[in-house]
């Protein structure tokens, strides 16, 4: 093959590219400033298309995780299990999930010249998947599900489907939430034999377990159907276990039973989505699932932090279909529990903290448990606890609220921390300072 | 006993995009804290029910298509709704349904969505998007809320608006004004919800109700709404 004067000056971009970067990822280390995407940035600059080339090289493929929620757990546990079995992952770890992160994850990787992985799995932003999707070719997307999520962001819901379809039409195997409308719409049309688009495996819950978590359209009144089989992993069964749950999931025919540091029906979706990922990525979903009792939680989904000897239990929340897991959690919790729930309005939050009126708070005011509402619009969740029937104490000021919630709970026993993302850095702050949130992750 | 004061959530299924169900909610909450029996009833399109028999109509925003999707209907009910009005039912219209008791919607891709013209209105889409926390001096003092919106809506010369903007955008960028009102009727870009922060608007408008009810002026026993203030000057502030 004859290679001309244009392949050998793309080439040299690219090594540029990837070289100048690293110093910059070095530079800036040296420097101890946390720029993570800061080298994805000189590298995107200098070549354009280094994300592209770069994949190209990874012999496994990427594995791209987007939706709405679940996103961060989901795209752990398939690091985790890839991980478990043998393979070298590069994953995006630090939540920079834009193509600068990306990027700089991947600059990051390279070792002489080479990138040494055998796969990557990347979360992407839903905003982002439309561009970044089709550039990273995924052999595998996993779509978790869709939801309203800080429309001052992200605009209209349908927008971010479209988004999500582009990405899901450039991959080779799509695995799709079966039960959420939205997503199933993704997949509709779409089989093994079309020749249009790839794969699709669809996972889903069985009924009883299905109903205990209504999907973002159902909330609106909608009797929209999702799919409706059949399907190729199925959750059948979650209890709580201690801080987490025991949960059985039959995955392309195999019974897999384990154990998930992380509470929450949600959570027992988002392994069973995992599970058929590496499922099609040719791994023994049951030898893989051994991986998954080890895995702590994600930052602040689920994660279990000791302060002044009680338990605080911290389960992020950015839109209503979150916090509604988060309600059905502490309605699926018997003992009666201090909760505090802490809503920011940053801009990483989400400006508009109206989607507060769409979470179904009046379910709480069943529960045995004591409510104080915090953060920077603590008046607009107490309000929002007031007009569903339920007292509540408020306090804006975050280390305050955190005393006031631990003074709550006897020694001992769990609490619940409910921050939106700006809030959670906060607490984490309070509850174990000096760690950076990368640490905390890890 | 008294019959339950009718309060109709109009369009729930599609038009409800930024927390209106909250706007609901506030009006039930006041009205039962008051001892007045509450009929919730919701009515979304195709449902035959007469809103002359409502005492208040509380509906909200939805995305394009979502307009799109209702339009029909509520030309449909066009006559029935300016009846209702100038038979003094209150209606509380935000974002999206608001537009759409302008005269038109022309949205940013060129197609234009009838309206019912019980404002002297009308919206054209596209452009920037106009968001962020809103501060608006109105007869029943600040209202606060947020918008979220594309459309821009002009008021024909002698429509009244709501109120006069004095933090953020209201019914566009270039005059001071937000909002419209006719008789009863209330149009607003302003969520968060805007009535479980604004309790003396909520108020406004449920002694309004009463009032047509009863046939004499009536005096709403106050409340306790501190969280209501607090949370109300806290998005004050905000961005």
């Amino acid at each position: 093959m004859i290679r001309g004067r244009g392949y050998r000056a793309a080439m040299v971009r690219f090594r540029c590219a990837v070289t100048l970067a690293r110093l910059a990822r070095t530079l800036s280390r040296v420097a101890g400033r946390g720029g993570t995407a800061f080298p994805g940035l000189v590298a995107l600059r200098i070549d354009p298309r280094v994300i592209e080339k770069l994949v190209a090289s990874i012999p496994q493929g990427v594995v791209v995780v987007t939706g709405t929620n679940g996103k961060t757990t989901t795209a752990k546990m398939i690091t985790t299990m890839l991980t478990g079995s043998g393979w070298t992952v590069l994953a995006n770890r630090t939540g920079s999930n834009l193509a600068r992160g990306v990027a700089a994850a991947l600059v990051g990787a390279v070792r002489r010249g080479r990138l040494c992985v055998d796969a990557a799995v990347f979360e992407i932003d839903e905003a982002a998947v439309r561009d970044l999707g089709p550039r990273l070719r995924p052999r595998l997307i996993v779509v978790t599900n869709l939801a309203r999520d800080q429309l001052d962001r992200y605009g209209e819901l349908d927008t971010t489907a479209r988004h999500v379809a582009a990405a899901v039409a450039a991959s080779r195997i799509a695995v799709l939430a079966a039960d959420d409308p939205m997503v199933a719409r993704l997949g509709a049309g779409r089989s093994a034999e079309s020749p249009e688009g790839g794969e699709i495996a669809w996972f889903g819950a069985v009924p009883e377990i299905k109903a205990t978590l209504p999907d973002d359209r159902a909330l609106y009144g909608y009797a929209e159907a999702g799919h409706a089989g059949p399907f190729d992993a199925r959750l059948t069964r979650t209890t709580p276990d201690g801080d987490g749950q025991s949960i059985a999931v039959t995955v392309d025919r195999r019974e897999v039973a384990v154990f998930l540091q992380v509470p929450g029906v949600y959570n027992g979706y988002n392994a069973t989505a995992a599970l058929l990922a590496v499922s099609r990525l040719g791994i023994d979903p049951v030898s893989a699932a051994v991986h998954l009792s080890a895995m702590a939680p994600a930052f602040g989904r689920g994660q279990v932090v000791d302060y002044h000897g009680r338990r605080v239990r911290l389960v992020l929340v950015k839109n209503p279909a979150g916090l509604n897991q988060a309600i059905r959690l502490l309605c699926d919790e018997p003992t009666p529990s201090a909760v505090l729930i802490a809503i920011n309005d940053n801009h990483a939050d989400g400006r508009d903290v109206s989607w507060l009126w769409d979470a179904s708070v009046e379910a709480l005011a069943a529960t045995p448990h004591r409510f104080g509402a915090g953060g920077i619009r603590s008046a607009d969740m107490a309000l929002r606890f007031k007009y569903a029937g339920i007292d509540s104490w408020v306090e804006r000021d975050d280390r305050r609220a955190l005393e006031r919630l631990v003074a709550d709970a006897a020694a001992g026993d769990a609490v619940y921390l409910i921050p939106t993302y700006t809030a959670m850095l906060s607490f984490l702050e309070l509850l174990l300072p000096g760690r950076s949130p990368e640490e905390v992750w890890s | 006993m008294t019959a339950p004061v009718v309060l109709v959530h109009l369009y729930p299924r599609r038009m409800n995009i930024y927390g209106d169900t909250g706007n609901v909610l506030a009006l039930r909450r006041r009205l039962e804290w008051r001892g007045y029996p509450v009929r919730v009833v919701p009515v979304d399109e195709g449902n035959p029910f007469d809103l002359e028999e409502a005492d208040i109509v509380v509906a909200g925003g939805g995305e394009d298509a979502s307009q799109l999707a209702i339009a029909g209907d509520l030309v449909d009910r066009g006559a029935a709704v300016h009846r209702a009005v100038r038979d003094g039912v209150v209606f509380l219209t935000v974002c999206g349904t608001y537009q759409l008791f302008g005269r038109r919607f022309v949205t940013a891709d060129g197609a234009e969505i009838p309206g019912i013209g019980v404002f002297a209105a009308e919206t054209i889409g596209g452009g920037s998007r106009m968001i962020g926390n809103v501060v608006v001096d109105t007869p029943w003092g600040d209202l606060v809320g947020f918008e979220n919106h594309s459309g821009r809506t002009a008021l024909d010369p002698g429509q009244p608006s709501l109120g006069r903007v004095r933090r953020g955008f209201g019914n566009n960028d270039m005059t001071a004004e937000e909002g419209a009102s006719v008789e009863n009727c209330f149009g607003t870009y302003l969520h968060g919800s805007v009535l479980p922060k604004n309790p003396a608007f909520a108020d406004e408008l449920i002694r309004r109700a009463l009032q047509r009810r009863n046939g004499a002026p009536v005096t709403l026993q106050p409340l306790d709404d501190a969280v209501e203030r607090r949370a109300a000057a806290t998005a004050a502030t905000r961005p």
